[in-house]
């Protein structure tokens, strides 16, 4: 009962991290119709970030979020008017492969700045755990999951609170009419992308204390991180959110109660399950292709 | 690569010329190919050279799915590691029997598990497919590494040692592949020039659209999955082979789905050479990063950066960027037909030739053709179509109108199936077509238009009105794309409609009205029973809309049943009777456009007190026989 519990309770914050950085995929899914196959890359370019500042400068690894996070919101905000605006109008084949070699050349630069050997970040702090009766929660954890928590209120917040929010769900709702009521929707797109890499940056930084990465370690994530969006429903924030929950939950229930190996299996099974039996995930709603927005 | 013509201008002898230039150049590179190992003995080159074949066959089979059907897939290297693998294990299972005789068996492996891949794409389509091929090519990984007992986890499997002459150590890999490779073009060849590859064009360029005038997309799109996929699975177990060591990271490595991808992108992914001139520069570029650059973060630099720059730079691939040019110097400054009258005239001899005239008068009271039964459809919380029953009878020009939003346009795409209906039922002469496929539908003589006209904008005129299917058999699958009767048949339907001028322009070319006719010509080409006509007179000239009330006329005449939605009222109310009005997804009112336009309810909800028909116009005849249903 008491691993259970425990059980429960880490894989809810672990659940937190994967739903900010699932919700940035999404939210760049939503807005411009384009699935970011580097937003794993991108997590893994936070984490090594975040390794340098702590390594090079001895800046905390959760507080570095504070650096990271900008670094690769800007890194976001160029890619999007350099390589993606470009091929806006393209089918989403185009802006899928295009994102896939981004994410090779991105691992192919973190090879080359940082190797390719395993590398972890580890504050003081790393090895300690909080002790509640018989359950047992390492402080990592603990401080990483409510930072994931903290930077995913903030992003509702902007979301849903401010003038840029709104643009933000005018252009996802409809780009032709929200250019109408005087929004620039390739600016705010612009944004969005990188708001969705910082999403995926912050995420980086804190998963980087938790566990071991590389350059290659992308591929997981990327696997994990579509498997979150498609259960919860391409696009949709909330739906990204409950499903990250669940699938840390899966996730983790797996590896212990089964076998760690099998556990990367589940990301592969969920997509494969939910595609065939409800293709527009928990709670995406399938589009009127009928209707053509004006 | 259409070649010359038989009128041919002067320039056009030069781009005569370069069409057999082309020729020459890839048989000589044939010949080339077959030759080098005779020649030259230089193993790094052999090795290279083999490489590349297994690539050119995987991009080969990619162009399938991925060029003609528009499937993305990042998990065709999945099926060189599949054939690897089922080589492998046979091999290793068996260590006394030949490793060749496994080989068909690879190919085996490959067709099915493509096609489970292509039962799943049956439902996922654009980015969800994407997904799970990359989903589906880990997920197979995992599955090696952790199957210790059949795969060998990831220490691998080691097969047997060649035991041929070490002189020639190479040449039963090479030429196998050659071989492999040649079937490989063969059947790419074949497909394109078939139905099945019209049909799968459709489908690339609108997959709702394909299904509606007739194209059965499940049985397409699997028999595509598989056949991009078996030869690409023993290409897999020569390649498994020709290493002697297979180990999970190595042959299901993303890597290898993205070379593949990259050589079909950087040939031209809707060619037949593309592929194979892609694999070639590709893979050599692959050996010499490998080589002289480092390797692994060099590699992946260069492949990533050839991914964004391709898809930036040159979508289209060498091949089509080299013919559009080839294209640019023959046709420049004899542009085709723009803005030329639309013509007028022309036979309907396609149609005719089976039919005789119906005398409308003659049938006093005739059979209902569309029965429509309560029909229910909900998006979220709006009933866009609640409760709708309507019945058109045979022979008639029924018209359907209401307010905007009132589920018209929905109501069509409920009986064509482009979208299930929640509820209800359909009827046509009699048989209940509710359940059934758009396809199934279209065979069994329902056609439609569009309101927003959807032909298939990268294929011309003509391919697009021959790409119809009036019925479906396997057989026809294999048949020629074009047969001269068909062509015919398009020609005529095309005079009749005025369009014939234009039957070699792309479809995107055409303005929008132009548009509307070919549509209604492809339609036509079904030969269908009822003809669904989604505002024909939306967005047309004058001129055009008188022609196209003619012709509505002049097809009706010979048997053909429409059912037209608008709301240009002159329009409908001169040439339909019955008319149905819908309102909040309903039925309201049913009758002669006169009791129509004289309905309370009508008048308040659509058409206005102030609404009067310009006389002259109102022409219906008021005693042909009713079916109302309201």
């Amino acid at each position: 009962m008491t691993e259970l519990v425990q059980t429960l309770v880490l894989s809810l914050l672990v659940g937190g991290i994967y739903a900010l950085v699932a919700s940035g995929l999404t939210l760049i899914f939503g807005v411009m119709r384009v699935i970011n196959i580097a937003h794993g890359a991108f997590l893994i370019l936070g984490a090594f970030i975040t390794y340098t500042l702590w390594d090079q400068l001895g800046l905390d690894p959760l507080v570095g979020v504070v650096v990271t996070t900008p670094i690769v919101f800007v890194i976001g905000w160029v890619i999007y008017r350099l390589l993606v605006r470009p091929i806006r109008h393209a089918p989403m084949s185009s802006t899928v492969l295009l994102t896939f070699g981004l994410a090779l050349v991105t691992e192919g630069v973190m090879g080359f700045v940082w190797g390719n050997d395993s590398t972890s970040i580890r504050p003081s702090y790393v090895d300690e755990s909080y002790h509640l009766g018989s359950i047992f929660l390492p402080k990592a954890q603990v401080y990483g999951g409510l930072l994931a928590i903290l930077v995913l209120v903030a992003l509702w917040l902007i979301l849903t609170k401010t003038w840029l929010g709104r643009a933000i769900r005018a252009a996802a709702a409809n780009p032709a009419s929200a250019e109408l009521v005087g929004i620039k929707v390739t600016s705010v797109a612009a944004v969005v992308f990188g708001l969705g890499l910082a999403a995926a940056g912050a995420g980086g930084a804190i998963t980087g204390v938790l566990y071991p990465f590389l350059p290659g370690s992308h591929y997981l994530w990327i696997a994990r991180l579509l498997a979150i969006v498609v259960l919860g429903g391409l696009g949709s924030l909330e739906g990204a959110v409950i499903s990250a929950l669940v699938f840390g939950i899966a996730e983790t229930v797996t590896a212990v109660y089964i076998s760690p190996a099998w556990a990367t299996a589940v990301p592969y099974a969920i997509v494969f399950a939910v595609l065939l039996i409800r293709p527009q995930g928990l709670l995406g709603t399938r589009l009127r292709d009928d209707a053509v927005a004006a | 690569m259409s070649a010359a013509t038989s009128e041919a201008p002067p320039e056009t002898r030069r781009g005569f010329d370069l069409i057999w230039v082309g020729r020459l150049v890839a048989f000589a590179a044939a010949v080339l190919l077959v030759l080098y190992p005779m020649i030259s003995d230089d193993l790094y080159y052999q090795n290279m050279i083999i490489l590349s074949l297994v690539f050119a066959i995987a991009a080969s089979g990619l162009s399938i799915i991925t060029g003609l059907a528009g499937y993305v897939s990042l998990g065709q290297g999945a099926f060189i590691g599949l054939g690897g693998y089922t080589v492998g294990v046979l091999a290793t299972k068996h260590p006394d029997t030949n490793v060749w005789l496994w080989m068909p068996l690879a190919g085996v492996v490959a067709g099915l598990v493509a096609l489970v891949l292509g039962f799943v794409a049956l439902r996922a389509r654009g980015p969800s497919f994407v997904i799970i091929t990359v989903a589906f090519l880990f997920l197979v990984q995992v599955i090696a590494i952790n199957w210790r007992s059949l795969s060998g986890g990831t220490e691998g499997l080691s097969l047997p040692i060649p035991t041929w002459d070490a002189d020639i150590a190479n040449w039963p890999f090479y030429y196998s592949l050659v071989g492999i490779l040649a079937l490989q073009l063969l059947l790419v060849w074949w497909i394109r020039r078939t139905k099945l590859g019209t049909g799968l064009v459709a489908i690339r360029e609108d997959e709702t659209k394909a299904a509606t005038i007739g194209i059965n997309l499940p049985v397409e799109k699997m028999i595509a999955f598989v056949a991009s996929s078996v030869l690409v699975g023993v290409a897999g177990g020569v390649y498994g082979y020709y290493l002697t060591f297979i180990d999970p990271r190595g042959m299901f490595n993303i890597l290898l789905s993205v070379e593949t991808m990259l050589a079909l992108l950087v040939g031209g992914k809707a060619t037949l050479w593309g592929p194979v001139l892609g694999a070639f520069i590709v893979e050599p570029l692959n050996e010499y990063a490998n080589n002289d650059l480092g390797g692994g973060n060099t590699k992946l630099l260069i492949f990533g950066g050839l991914l964004v720059l391709i898809v930036l730079f040159l979508p289209q691939g060498v091949l089509p960027a080299v013919e559009s040019a080839i294209n640019w110097l023959r046709t420049r400054g004899k542009a085709g037909l723009v803005g030329a009258r639309i013509g007028t005239g022309g036979s309907l001899a396609p149609l005719t030739d089976k039919l005789s005239l119906v005398d409308r008068e003659a049938v006093s009271d005739p059979p209902p053709l569309l029965e429509v039964t309560d029909l229910r459809k909900a998006f979220g919380g709006l009933k866009a179509v609640d409760g709708a029953s309507l019945v058109v009878p045979e022979g008639s020009i029924t018209g359907l109108i209401g307010p905007n939003g009132s589920g018209k346009t929905t109501l069509f795409n409920l009986i064509d199936n482009t979208i299930h209906a929640d509820g209800g039922e359909i009827r046509l002469a009699g048989e209940r077509i509710d359940g059934l496929s758009s396809w199934s539908r279209a065979h069994r003589g329902l056609g439609r238009t569009f309101q927003i006209t959807r032909l298939f904008r990268e294929m011309t005129v003509l391919e697009n009105v021959v790409a119809a299917q009036r019925s479906f058999s396997w057989g026809q699958l294999g048949r020629i794309a074009v047969s001269g009767a068909e062509a015919r048949a398009a020609e005529e339907l095309l005079e009749y409609v005025g369009m014939r001028a234009f039957r070699d322009q792309k479809a995107k070319a055409l303005s929008f009205g132009q548009q509307k006719l070919v549509e209604l010509a492809q339609v036509l080409m079904l030969d269908p029973k009822l003809i669904l006509l989604d505002e024909p007179a939306g967005g047309i000239n004058p001129v055009l809309i008188d022609r196209m009330s003619e012709m509505i006329r002049e097809l009706n005449s010979y048997g053909k049943t429409f059912l037209i939605v608008e709301h240009n009222m002159p329009f409908v109310l001169g040439l339909c009777d019955p008319v149905h009005v819908l309102g909040r997804g309903r039925t309201m009112a049913s009758g002669t456009p006169s009791e129509i336009q004289k309905d309370p309810a009508v008048v308040d909800a659509y058409l206005g007190d102030d609404f009067v028909l310009e006389a002259g116009q109102a022409t219906a005849p008021a005693d042909v026989p009713q079916e109302a249903t309201s």
